[in-house]
């Protein structure tokens, strides 16, 4: 019913999709796999006219479409359910069933149809879980809101619906309820496009599977033909796109010693890290990696357990706590987190270190231009002027001013938040550079990434990260993408608290 | 070199103003009606200058119009306590202090709200606002009190002129300007403002301290407002408890006008001392010339419209 081919979609220098062919049929659930970063979402963005495709076709029951906009989508009959539910948490199920459709005249809304036509399609669609129609929202768990989302999709003409990642929320039960639901509109001939990270999930619910890799559609298999070791290895067996040099291991003591660090995401986290190290922290998105690193920089509250910095018991309250004990961070998100786009580029690189150049009503401003120049040209950052906006800058010469700007006064230990999100191969690879010689001149450095080849491939020593614990940590040369893959996507270790 | 750009329309439009007044409007450029002109738009400088800085890192402070009249009461009040019944300097100085403690008391508590918890800015000082405006009508039973004759030196703190020439409220707002803008262009705190404006989520990852900063922008605008109520409150010889309602709305408009972006981050003194001096410009020409004040109004609000729209496409 619905086909899609040689759909390519390109970001900057970046391609997202590249020559993708997929095909959903009537009646079928067909899921989606692939690394983080390996093109899902920007193949679902275009059937939810959230994105244009450079080039390629839609076709649907025969006819070519093209998809302008989510009201296009939702007239051909596509309902996408995101990993972030949509729904307005103050208001009621049933009007949250019918938002933006409310049943109603000149005389207002008509309330008590909506509640009954609500209540006949949560009869017909058998999701009684939901429970009363009249219920804010908010009030529901994740699972029912879900359902809630579910209802609403299918209130009206839906014939492909898409769900991306509708478990990560849910516990087992709730998992296998709502495997139920799909398999019930399954038999409805709704065509259902099922992404997920899980693979057993895939395998028990899925008729086909198409894996996505680096934005190429690498395979597609009925489920009941393979399993999750070809899976892993489609998922994970890239061509040999770069080398990254891991820096020789020379440790020295330990500079970062974190005990029993827990609070509500992070859960029981110890690990040691030395100077003249990169620990690599491998997991998938959502798997709270930011939220450590984010307790660590003192940002978010530590609960129980004990951080020493140099073999001293340190209490980090707050960045400026933090960068006193030669802890910096260089945030995940650069827009929100990291720089200051309002401003110029100098103005970012000589932020952290007013003292140096401003003293009492003083700005020096020959000061001033040396920090920035330093920084420049030690981190190969490629600007027209120092004086450039910062936010003219590409992806990858804005990341490299984020650890640029740190480094005016080397700290002892580095966090890196997914440094390379975002920016195309060749900054990537200069970034990598860049950790090297960090790392060589005796740096500790925390490296998180979703993407495992470059963390394996870059670290010392890898901590295996789910669900806000560190499943073990091992040598990077003694494992592999496959196997850390597995353990990533394996079955569930205890959810549901 | 950059500051002279962002700064030329804004002159352009001073100069064009200045020009089509002084066609329309006989003697309108000739020196003392200037020095008027100046001399009138004194205290909403001062409350721009400070409001400046709160709308620059994000926030917004509605207090100061009904802060400016609490201040005057509060001042009027302690001098008019002076068992002397003539001039006493140090009661004098006792009077002033007593009135910006209270300001700067209003300020930090705005600034605590605001840093603290998620009260948004436009409530908080909605609401202090209305403390302060009902605690100043609570002196003399809302009524004006007037201030004794022989207190010339308050008195000149409105009304004197330095060496017989310049007004005292000029100078004190020179003063204000100058000091502001050395604040907020040459000092480490003028960088945290910026860069809190242009990003508070960056600026805490940088270990800028967010919650210290915002309390003394706040503080600081409230001071500044007590300033301006001295000064008016000189100027009317008396304190008046319903003054300086709109004065906040005024101040907001000169800042804006000026070039200071309601997103936060952009700003500059400079440009606020122009936009005050536009409307300042706006509110006499317009008098001058004899428009109705309904026509006043309605000319004045188009004009920061466009003035402001100037501004946002220019980015």
């Amino acid at each position: 019913m619905l086909t899609l081919s040689g759909v390519t979609k390109r970001f900057g220098g970046v391609l997202a999709l590249d020559n993708v062919d997929f095909d959903l049929r009537c009646g079928e659930i067909h899921a989606l796999l692939g690394e983080n970063g390996a093109g899902k979402s920007t193949l679902i963005k275009i059937l939810g006219g959230i994105h244009r495709p450079d080039a390629g076709r839609l076709v649907i029951e025969g006819r070519p479409v093209s998809i302008h906009s989510v009201a296009d989508a939702n007239r051909l009959g596509i309902r996408i359910i995101h990993q972030e539910l949509s729904l307005a948490p103050n208001l009621s199920v049933a009007e949250n069933i019918y938002l933006g459709r409310e049943p109603g005249g000149l005389l207002g809304l008509r309330r008590g149809t909506m509640v009954r036509d609500a209540q006949s399609l949560i009869a017909r669609l058998d999701l009684h879980d939901i429970g009363a129609v009249g219920t804010r929202v908010s009030a529901l768990s994740v699972a029912r809101q879900q359902l809630v989302e579910i209802a609403r999709a299918l209130s009206c003409r839906t014939r492909i619906l898409v769900l991306d990642e509708p478990t990560s929320a849910l516990s087992q039960a709730e998992t296998e309820s709502l495997f139920t639901t799909l398999r019930r509109l399954r038999s409805e001939d709704v065509g259902i496009i099922y992404i997920s990270h899980r693979l057993e999930e895939i395998l028990r619910l899925a008729d086909r599977v198409t894996v996505l890799r680096d934005g190429r559609a690498v395979a597609t298999r009925r489920a009941a033909q393979t399993d999750r070791a070809e899976l892993i290895r489609w998922m994970v067996g890239r061509d040999i796109r770069e080398h990254f040099h891991r820096p020789p291991y020379k440790p020295g003591e330990v500079a970062l010693q974190v005990r029993g660090l827990s609070n509500p995401k992070v859960r029981d986290v110890s690990f040691e890290l030395h100077y003249g190290q990169v620990l690599g922290l491998a997991g998938l998105v959502g798997s709270g990696r930011s939220e450590l690193a984010r307790v660590l920089y003192g940002i978010d509250p530590v609960h129980s357990g004990t951080i020493e910095i140099d073999g001293q018991a340190v209490v980090i309250r707050g960045p400026q706590d933090a960068r006193r004990r030669g802890l910096v961070m260089v945030p995940e998100d650069r827009k929100r987190e990291g720089l200051v786009m309002t401003e110029s580029l100098a103005f970012n690189l000589a932020l952290p270190w007013l003292q140096d150049w401003i003293t009492a009503c003083f700005p020096n401003r020959r000061k001033r231009r040396e920090i920035v120049e330093r920084a420049i040209a030690g981190f190969g950052i490629r600007a027209g002027h120092p004086e450039q906006g910062v936010e003219t800058l590409s992806g990858g010469n804005q990341q490299k001013a984020l650890v640029a700007r740190w480094m005016e006064h080397r700290p002892k230990i580095l966090i890196l938040d997914e440094p390379t999100r975002g920016v195309d191969v060749g900054a990537r690879e200069e970034m990598f550079a860049i950790l090297g010689r960090l790392v060589e001149s005796g740096m500790a450095v925390l490296l998180i990434s979703s993407d495992l080849d470059e963390v394996i491939q870059s670290s010392h020593r890898v901590a295996v990260y789910r669900d806000g614990r560190i499943l073990r940590i091992v040598p990077a040369e003694q494992t592999s993408i496959e196997q850390i893959m597995s353990e990533l996507t394996g079955g569930r270790t205890d959810e549901g608290d | 070199m950059k500051a002279i750009r962002q700064l030329l329309p804004l002159l352009v439009a001073m100069a064009a103003l200045l020009t089509l007044f002084g066609l329309w409007v006989p003697n309108f450029l000739q020196p003392e009606n200037m020095l008027d002109l100046i001399q009138q738009i004194s205290v909403n400088a001062i409350l721009a200058f400070g409001m400046t800085l709160v709308i620059l890192i994000g926030g917004i402070d509605l207090s100061v119009g009904a802060l400016l009249a609490l201040v005057g009461t509060t001042t009027v009040y302690v001098l008019t306590r002076n068992p002397g019944e003539a001039q006493n300097a140090l009661w004098l100085i006792l009077a002033i202090l007593a009135g910006l403690g209270v300001a700067a008391t209003f300020g930090a508590f705005n600034g605590l709200c605001a840093a603290k918890t998620p009260m948004p800015p436009f409530i908080i000082t909605l609401s202090t606002m209305l403390v302060a405006r009902g605690a100043a009508l609570r002196f003399n039973e809302g009524r004006p009190m007037h201030i004794p004759d022989y207190e010339g030196l308050f008195l000149a703190i409105g009304n004197g002129r330095l060496l017989g020439v310049l007004p005292i409220p000029v100078v004190l707002m020179l003063i204000v300007f100058l000091v502001m803008t050395v604040l907020l262009h040459r000092t480490r705190f003028g960088q945290h403002l910026y860069a809190i404006g242009g990003n508070r989520e960056a600026a805490r990852f940088t270990g800028i301290p967010i919650a210290a900063n915002e309390i003394f922008v706040y503080m600081l605008c409230s001071i500044l407002a007590g300033v301006a109520g001295m000064i008016h409150t000189s100027q009317l010889y008396s304190a008046e408890p319903a003054s300086g309602v709109m004065f906040e709305l005024n101040a907001i408009a000169a800042a804006v006008v000026g070039g200071t972006s309601f997103t936060g981050g952009r700003g500059t003194m400079y440009g606020t001392l122009i936009g005050a001096i536009i409307i300042g410009i706006l509110d006499k020409g317009l008098n001058q010339a004899g428009v109705h004040f309904s026509s006043q109004y309605i000319i004045k609000g188009l004009v920061i419209l466009a003035a402001v729209y100037i501004d946002v496409r220019r980015r």
